[in-house]
């Protein structure tokens, strides 16, 4: 559950054949989840696609995301279980979606629900 | 397989002079949503208050408990509708 082990390792300039690492040792699959949400101003990690949605609470949040009409990036965490460990261990966040703008994580579907219905939403994402 | 009051339980013992109310929405002990009131989030941002209740629960959510909707309140806003 904890985050402590998040520093990346020096590479060795000496490594054979890559083995499947651990992840506490390398971190390839977190790196990759934060660079995506520092390259997407609004970024949703989902189970599913935006088109077919997987989970009733992703589908949620990406009706919500699609009523205001603002573009999204959209990742699906169930092809590989490592995506939503790492993502979490990153977000300190347990369950998907996780809604990020700017860089933030703005909450999962029930503050994104909450957020749409006062129209605090709308701000945030402008 | 907890119920609704041991998910109300389990939080009002974790975070002091919490209130919950705690719905099994599907019957089958997994997916629960809970509204829950306590000094300890005032002040706190909803990620903030979101995670004290996350916190009681650790790694069973996702697992045993695969949802736990949450609504969260410190006692000063409660909405009034």
């Amino acid at each position: 559950m904890s985050a402590s082990q998040s520093q990346p390792l020096p590479m060795s300039a000496a490594q054979p054949a890559p083995a499947p690492t651990p992840s506490e040792e390398t971190n390839p699959i977190r790196d990759a989840i934060a660079q995506a949400i520092a390259e997407h101003k609004v970024i949703l990690f989902m189970k599913g696609t935006p088109e077919a949605p997987a989970c009733g609470f992703s589908a949620r949040t990406v009706a919500a995301l699609q009523t205001l009409d603002v573009p999204f990036a959209a990742v699906d965490v169930l092809p590989d279980a490592r995506i939503r460990q790492e993502l979490t261990a990153l977000s300190d966040w347990p369950t998907i979606p996780q809604l990020f703008v700017g860089g933030e994580l703005i909450g999962g579907c029930d503050i994104v629900t909450e957020m749409y219905e006062s129209g605090e939403l709308a701000q945030a994402l402008v | 397989m907890p119920s609704a009051e041991d998910i109300k339980q389990r939080i009002e013992a974790a975070i002091a002079g919490a209130h919950a109310d705690v719905e099994d929405y599907t019957g089958g002990g997994d997916h629960f949503s809970a509204t829950v009131t306590a000094p300890a989030f005032e002040g706190l941002s909803r990620i903030e208050q979101h995670r004290l209740v996350y916190a009681v629960f650790g790694a069973e959510i996702g697992g045993a408990i695969h949802a736990l909707a949450l609504k969260t309140h410190a006692p000063s806003k409660i909405p009034t509708n």
